[in-house]
């Protein structure tokens, strides 16, 4: 860790800004671009990519932290102090972003030059407008030789509303228009404002977990002033702590003695044990000294798909317990509670905030936590209006099927629904209106972006689109569509639970809530996977699904006819034995439901919608 | 040599010799001096030709008798005294006749065969001569297993089994002009484009022969045969997996009429009283008594340990043609099962013959409660298993599904 240092800037030489940009439009790049510009990195650890510091981002393409680096650089004869406050780049972190930009006065809206503007492009900018911040476009790669910047400026202007004479033109690749952004940076964002004799208001917008220091919480200042050794309270989470370090991140982490201000960004540890006791959001102020109200904004993360963990392989339910519990403490994004399925035994059923960040967990606990596990497939979270034991109306959440009262119960079931916005070539907007129609979309809204580009907005249930819908629209679109979206709320629908009966038991795994007027199709189509998936035993299965105990679909997995190995002599013995041995490993690893063996996978295949 | 090669009642031989590698066959086998492939020339398989590039057959026979002195050594007293003596191939009956007199003449002179009531030979009907059938009988061979396999041109050719379907009579007619009545055969079903009329010629065919035994085989694609290669590119396809089973339940029903007991999952004795014509030999396997070994690649039981020569014919010559072997004889796959995994060897093997296993044995073995007790218990509630008055067996329904049946008790 370098030296302790002063302050460098006083608020109006502060600039608090973000880069925002779709996936690949170089955001990465630049801002390293930019820190080497400013002198802070060197080529080698450039290459590195300080703001995007986990493997499995680089490898995914995404940003799943945020975090903020200050450099220092000079403009028109005076030092500025350059705050760059990263921003999650994926469709699941909504409410970071919001919160990282809430932080910041400015940003660069980064498009690339060869894609033009793409769905979360749209999204991104739509959010620093409605966090009031002032905004520099920037068309980036325009090295390449198939980059069009003087279209895509035009584009800016017609699509986003931003003047594209105000479009700085950059290669990051090249560091052509670096120091030019850094100049405008330093112009056209405004300073900090804020009071520094106001009761402390500091906004916290990220946190990640160090194994040395326990949690360290991200924040900018809004109003008053914050020093070491002051006793802090967490408005939200109602904690108080003491703060035993300040800093920035230089971008190494470099202690600051000064007291923070109104309008300074950095990063403060106070003996917090786990990202569990910290909420993005929240607000910060002085136990001794607080102010009145919190900042707006501020909401609990509200996990909306779940899906159940279960050991598999040799992984023990103790060890997948502590890779959970290890892997939560510097990752709280997700939420965790036990389970038990007959099916599957002792699990963890989990909620994430999307799709994305289930692959992202079950993955971190793969390759982090060393555990194998078996997912399940996700569901969403579903209100139910229902008679409740003592016979009153009530309104529960469930996130499994399973938990679903007798239907006589059930009034009404509520799903979540999204506003999606999808940016899709004109030529396949056909297609893709035919996919969100059969996904029991409800146009909204149609708008011409470039030439060939239209943005589609639909309201689309959540449950619809967890399954297979990025990779249709993909396919759709030949990987040039692509989408963004955020809950909006829940609405009532034809909901029914659908159960599947393996050899006439039902396994409560397999069940799943399905729209009425889709029920058979995808009860035909889960059998047809279950069956592919079930090995033939000595006797025949029958395989059903079933709405409220009427059969609607049917299929029969056909017994074993003819097994036995011809020859069985001295030196066969062995290798037979072993063979056998294998097989019946095979089987030890399957779920038992009665006495049919279901291998793991089966329980996936309720995710494949078959259409 | 291991040391207790002490007190086996078997005895099997491995002659590694064969004029052509059939493309189903994984058996341990070398080919020195390639065959013409009989009916497409003049000549036959035993006719003899200009001498090959490597003759390793009299090395071969010398070796043999090097490791049976030795074994002799290992066992206690007079040495070793097997009950049943089985020379397999690989093709026995392509070792030329001379340097079967060699090997008959070591047997006899260290007294190996005095107790032997069973000694068979394998042969391949293209190598079955006369005269030397007349030398075996006269070495004390009293039995022999003819692959015979398929009466059609069509199915032999799938297999690239080299002999021409008439010489299977010949090679019957020899043994039997020798003396050796004792006569089984062998034969294959569900061969690449094999039909149910097909395996019903067949089977007449085979039965005109008038064996005393048969050995059926629903044909096994194992790994790394040039069939399983053909199998693979789309070159060969399966019998159905239905008609397989058909062919399999053809074979019971006419074999059984024909008066045969189906003894083993695939193999078949003519009925009488004494059940002599069971093959005394491969009984001792399914019932895990102890054998011996000798020759490349065979593989040897006892007590529970099990292993094999390496299937390697240089390197066995290098250890057991010298004057004075030295160091260990190449072996491998050692194997010793602990008692729990041999009681599921026992129940695989024993499962297999159509008697089962003794209650007593089983309750000696399988403690009730054990998860075996439960999944014999699962498997008689389906029908796949019975309980006779003194054994516990697989149901005729039970014999077509026997390895899923075996797989849940090992
Ligand atoms: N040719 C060229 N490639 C660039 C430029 N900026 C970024 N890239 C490349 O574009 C890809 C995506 O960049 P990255 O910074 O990771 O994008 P992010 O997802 O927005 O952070 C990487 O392969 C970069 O090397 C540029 O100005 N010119
Ligand atoms: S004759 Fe027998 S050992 Fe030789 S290749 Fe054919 S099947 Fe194999």
């Amino acid at each position: 860790m370098a030296t302790p240092t002063h302050k460098t800037a006083t608020a109006a030489h502060i600039r608090n800004f973000c880069i925002i940009a779709h996936i690949d439009h170089g955001k990465s790049t630049l801002a390293d671009r930019m820190l080497q510009g400013t002198g802070v990195m060197n080529e080698r650890n450039a290459r590195e990519q300080t703001l995007d510091n986990m493997d499995l981002e680089r490898e995914r393409g995404i940003t799943i932290k945020a975090s903020a680096v200050s450099v220092d650089h000079v403009w028109n004869g005076q030092t500025y102090e350059l705050n760059f406050i990263d921003t999650p780049g994926h469709v699941d972190f909504h409410y970071e972003v919001s919160r990282a930009l809430a932080a910041c006065e400015g940003a660069v809206l980064v498009v690339d030059a060869t894609q033009g503007v793409e769905a979360q492009t749209v999204a991104n900018l739509y959010k620093a407008v409605d966090a009031d911040l002032e905004l520099i476009p920037v068309i980036n790669k325009i090295d390449l030789p198939s980059a069009q910047p003087e279209e895509r400026a035009q584009q800016v202007e017609d699509v986003l509303g931003l003047d594209a004479a105000d479009c700085i033109m950059t290669s990051a690749k090249s560091g052509v228009g670096v120091k030019e952004l850094l100049d405008a940076i330093c112009d056209r964002f405004p300073a900090p404002q804020g009071d520094p004799e106001a009761p402390l208001q500091a906004l916290i917008f990220d946190a990640v977990y160090d194994d040395y220091r326990g949690v360290v919480v991200y924040f900018r200042i809004i109003n008053g002033r914050m020093k070491r050794g002051d006793r802090i309270l967490m408005m939200g989470a109602k904690r108080t702590f003491q703060v035993t370090e300040l800093g920035k991140f230089r971008p190494q982490m470099v202690k600051v003695d000064d007291p923070f201000e109104a309008g300074d960004v950095g990063y403060m540890v106070a003996a917090i044990k786990t990202l569990g006791d910290v909420n993005i959001g929240d607000t910060i102020t002085l136990d001794t000294a607080r102010c009145d109200e919190a900042l707006e904004g501020y909401e609990e993360p509200v996990p909306m798909v779940y899906c159940d963990f279960y050991p598999s392989g040799d992984t023990q339910f103790d060890e997948l317990r502590d890779a959970i519990a290890r892997l939560h403490v510097n990752d709280a994004s997700y939420n965790y509670e036990p389970t038990n399925s007959e099916a599957l035994g002792s699990g963890f059923r989990c909620g994430f905030l999307g799709m994305l960040h289930m692959d992202i967990i079950q993955e971190r606990l793969e390759r982090e936590g060393r555990v194998s596990v078996v997912q399940t497939a996700p569901t969403v979270t579903y209100e139910i209006d229902c008679i409740g034991k003592g016979g009153e109306r009530e309104m529960i959440q469930i996130t499994n099927p399973a938990e679903l009262p007798d239907p006589s119960k059930v009034k009404a079931i509520r799903e979540p629904i999204v506003a999606a916005e999808i940016i899709t070539p004109t030529g396949s907007i056909g297609d893709i209106m035919k996919l969100c129609d059969s996904r029991r979309g409800v146009y909204k809204n149609q708008k011409f972006l470039a030439d060939d580009r239209q943005i589609l907005e639909y309201d689309l249930p959540l449950a619809e689109i967890i399954y297979d819908f990025f990779d249709k629209l993909k396919s759709i679109t030949s990987g040039y569509g692509t989408m963004d979206y955020h809950v909006t709320g829940f609405k009532q629908d034809e909901l029914v639970k659908m159960d599947v009966l393996v050899n006439g038991d039902a396994v409560e795994a397999l069940s799943l809530i399905v729209h009425r007027s889709k029920a058979e199709q995808r009860g035909r189509h889960l059998l047809k996977k279950l069956k592919e998936q079930i090995d033939r035993h000595l006797f025949e299965i029958p395989l059903q699904a079933a709405l409220g105990g009427k059969i609607i679909a049917r299929e029969t997995i056909k017994s074993v006819g003819k097994n036995v190995t011809a020859k069985c002599y001295g030196g066969d013995v062995s290798r037979k034995r072993k063979l056998l041995e294998k097989q019946k490993k095979g089987k030890d690893r399957m779920k038992r439901i009665g006495t049919v063996d279901i291998p793991q996978g089966a329980f996936m295949a309720v995710l494949d919608s078959g259409e | 040599m291991p040391d207790h090669s002490a007190q086996a009642q078997s005895l099997y031989l491995h002659l590694p010799f064969c004029f052509h590698k059939c493309h189903y066959c994984d058996f341990y086998s070398v080919v020195d001096n390639p065959g013409p492939k009989p009916g497409t020339a003049a000549t036959d398989a035993q006719t003899p030709r200009p001498a090959a590039a490597t003759d390793r057959q009299p090395a071969f026979t010398r070796a043999l008798v090097a490791e049976l002195e030795a074994a002799h050594r290992a066992a206690p007293g007079p040495g070793l005294r097997p009950r049943t003596v089985f020379a397999g191939g690989g093709t026995p009956t392509f070792l030329r006749p001379g340097l079967w007199d060699q090997l008959l003449a070591s047997l006899h002179q260290a007294g190996t065969l005095e107790h032997t009531t069973e000694f068979t030979v394998e042969a391949n009907p293209e190598t079955v001569t006369a005269d030397l059938m007349q030398r075996l009988a006269h070495g004390g061979v009293n039995r022999v297993s003819i692959g015979a396999q398929s009466f059609q041109k069509a199915s032999l050719d799938a297999l690239e089994r080299w002999h021409r379907p008439e010489s299977v009579r010949s090679a019957v007619d020899a043994c039997r002009a020798a003396g050796i009545t004792n006569l089984s055969l062998d034969l294959i079903f569900a061969i690449p484009g094999q039909t149910l009329a097909m395996l019903d010629d067949d089977l007449d065919r085979l039965l005109e022969l008038e064996p005393t035994h048969l050995s059926t085989y629903g044909l096994t694609y194992e790994p790394q045969t040039p069939l399983t290669a053909r199998l693979r590119v789309g070159r060969v396809t399966k019998v159905d997996e239905d008609t397989e089973r058909a062919m399999y339940a053809r074979v019971l029903e006419r074999l059984e009429a024909a008066g045969f007991e189906h003894y083993e999952v695939s193999n078949w004795a003519r009925a009488t009283p004494d059940r002599r014509y069971r093959c005394a030999h491969n009984l001792a396997y399914w019932t895990n008594a102890n054998w011996l070994g000798l020759g490349p690649g065979a593989a040897s039981h006892h007590h529970g340990h099990r292993w094999r020569n390496a299937p390697n014919l240089t390197r066995y010559l290098a250890h057991w043609d010298q004057s004075e072997p030295t160091g260990p004889p190449p072996t491998e796959d050692h194997e010793r099962l602990a008692p729990e995994d041999r009681i599921g060897e026992r129940l695989m093997l024993g499962l297999r013959l159509s008697d089962g296993i003794e209650h007593n044995w089983i309750q000696a073995n399988v403690p009730a409660g054990h998860r075996r007790a439960a999944a014999i218990d699962e498997l008689v509630a389906i029908g796949m298993l019975e309980r006779t008055a003194t054994h516990l067996r697989l149901t005729r329904r039970g014999l077509f599904v026997a390895d899923t049946v075996v797989a849940k008790l090992l």
